[in-house]
């Protein structure tokens, strides 16, 4: 269980994280989203205590992190991929680690196996892919069979296998009673792998609840209609509820009706129908309108080339 | 009758993980510092540089003492302060490796971000810096005593055959060649206060480098301009450290004094930083 009260973290004259509260409970996937540059990582950072927070404070299973005896066997920390000397191999890399916690050989091997590292172990990490690089640190994060799992972007740079291998882990050690905190930009990847949702704006939460509600209480569930006689389909179901757009030529998206009025109002005048689908809303579009106005650093319309020369 | 198995259950979702097991201790610590030092190829560069400087240059100074005198006598010193001479000769680039090995211990993590796993392993910081002092002294000053001793047996054929001996037991002898070593050790403890400090490579090891080899000079060139600072020219890191072996202007032991005090201040820096910096 990760308790977060007041948590703020200043750099200089930039308020990277502002007085967040929130509690990262046992038993499920709690994930954590949010812009880049909302305050994700300098949060996880100051969970294990690499960064101090300015004002406020976490706890991580009943303590500070630092007050721990065992802390890799408390917490399993995944912060990024590159917190390996590049000059030492997987293996000793793990041996070091495992070393200061007297965590015998026989567990970095089993954590080398469990994450598909064993043809490349011996290797020296300044040759990996971001893949393996990823994986290494998973292994790392394990080491200890931590009560408590942080994973920063953990799927960053995985094969579609090694993305479907982290989510079965991370669904595996929430049931056994950990506690797992996972970041991740991937919203397909997110919604299927977890149970609640912490999205931070700006250095605020802005939302935290599970991920039905999230996705509920944020966007709309829509209907997709395929028709040649658009515009006459529109007039005929326009009313103040309800939101018509014009997707493409011959493809309207209207939120605000069931698929059973739409049909059965187009039936009833005569327009002809090639397509009726449900579209229900997702994490993506839910999370998109939460934090349409947190975005720090927006991409800019793209402009032509003879606009700029303009 | 037979038990039914059900095997395709999943384990029943328990309600919280205790964790188990052995947990933070220093001798892990230092296991795991030797383990670091031992999983780099430039620990064994280094080292084999410092054992094989040392022994050349040992055999260089060995003939060219006996091809131009025929005693020790005729440079007004004797057979033990000859061999600890030319066993010992070879130790100033040594000194340099060792600098650069104790400055690279700390910032490679830093520079690789291996130092947010060592942090996060050992989250009140100062013991993995303790660990790393200790372990890095040991195998400095054992790789620093072997090559003076090595250095002094392949040296003693080569002046035996101008009939100067010295026996390496002898307390004029053997204490010279343990500071030697003892001072190796302690420059690459200094080093990694600077490379904590510091927390980058190229800056740590100008830092270090202009500590041992252009501070003594800058300094001996002032006090031809302000005669007061020629009284500070002992105290610095490296005279200080040749001072402590072979004493003109004070005793051993208050060379030996102000080296640690060198050592100190470095590494006390570097702990209070380490403990106060966001990693």
């Amino acid at each position: 269980m990760i308790q977060a009260q007041s948590l703020t973290k200043h750099y200089g004259s930039k308020t990277a994280v502002d007085a967040v509260d929130f509690t990262v409970q046992p038993g499920k996937v709690t994930g954590f989203l949010g812009p880049n540059g909302a305050g994700k990582s300098t949060t996880m950072r100051m969970i294990v205590g690499l960064d101090r927070p300015s004002a406020g404070s976490v706890i991580v299973n009943g303590k500070p992190y630092h007050e721990h005896k065992a802390p890799l066997r408390e917490v399993g920390v995944l912060l990024d991929a590159k917190a390996v000397h590049t000059g030492r191999s997987a293996y000793n890399h793990l041996r070091a680690m495992a070393a200061t916690h007297s965590i015998p050989t026989s567990r970095v091997h089993e954590v080398i196996n469990l994450t598909g590292l064993e043809s490349v172990a011996r290797k020296r990490v300044g040759g990996f892919s971001l893949g393996m690089g990823q994986r290494l640190g998973i292994a790392a994060a394990l080491l200890g069979d931590p009560a408590t799992l942080i994973l920063d972007e953990p799927v960053n740079g995985l094969d579609p296998e090694g993305v479907q291998w982290v989510r079965k882990l991370t669904k595996q050690l929430a049931a056994e009673g950990r506690t797992v905190l996972l970041s991740s930009h991937l919203m397909s990847e997110m919604a299927l792998t977890a149970d609640h949702i912490i999205v931070l704006g700006r250095g605020r939460v802005i939302a935290d609840a599970s991920v039905a509600d999230i996705i509920a209480s944020a966007a709309q569930n829509t209907v997709r209609v395929r028709t040649p006689h658009t515009a006459a389909l529109a007039s005929l179901l326009a009313q103040a509820d309800v939101t018509i757009t014009n997707l493409e030529q011959d493809v309207l998206e209207i939120s605000g009706l069931t698929v059973n009025e739409i049909g059965d109002r187009a039936a009833a005048a005569q327009i002809s129908l090639h397509e009726l689908t449900a579209v229900s809303a997702s994490l993506e579009d839910a999370y998109m309108k939460l934090t349409q106005n947190e975005v720090e650093y927006r991409t800019g319309d793209t402009q032509t080339e003879a606009e700029v020369a303009r | 009758m037979s038990a039914v198995i059900n095997s395709t259950q999943p384990a029943a979702a328990r309600a919280s993980f205790v964790p188990t097991g052995s947990g933070l201790s220093f001798i892990g610590l230092l296991r795991s510092e030797s383990i670091k030092v031992w999983s780099l190829r430039s620990t064994y560069w280094s080292f084999s540089l410092v054992v094989l400087a040392s022994l050349g240059i040992a055999v260089l100074m060995a003939f060219a003492m006996t091809s131009g005198v025929d005693s020790a006598g005729a440079m007004g010193i004797d057979n033990d302060q000859l061999f600890v001479m030319v066993a010992t000769s070879g130790l100033s680039l040594g000194q340099l490796i060792v600098a650069v090995l104790g400055v690279l211990s700390i910032s490679g993590e830093y520079s690789s971000g291996m130092i947010r796993s060592t942090l996060t392993a050992v989250p009140n910081r100062l013991p993995a810096l303790w660990a790393k002092v200790f372990v890095l002294f040991g195998f400095t000053f054992a790789v620093g005593l072997f090559s003076v001793v090595g250095s002094f047996l392949v040296a003693t054929p080569i002046l035996g055959a101008k009939g100067m001996t010295a026996n390496l037991f002898d307390v004029g002898v053997i204490l010279p060649l343990l500071g030697n070593a003892l001072f190796l050790g302690l420059i690459a403890v200094f080093a990694i206060g600077i490379g904590t400090i510091v927390r980058s490579s190229a800056g740590g090891i100008a830092t270090v480098l202009g500590i041992i080899l252009l501070l003594p000079t800058v300094v001996a060139l002032f006090s031809l301009l302000v005669e007061w600072v020629a009284d500070i020219v002992p105290f610095m890191f490296t005279v200080a450290g040749s001072e402590m072996i072979t004493p003109t202007t004070m005793e051993s032991w208050q060379a030996f004094l102000v080296v640690l005090a060198w050592v100190v201040v470095s590494l006390g820096a570097a702990a209070l930083l380490l403990k106060r910096r966001d990693a």
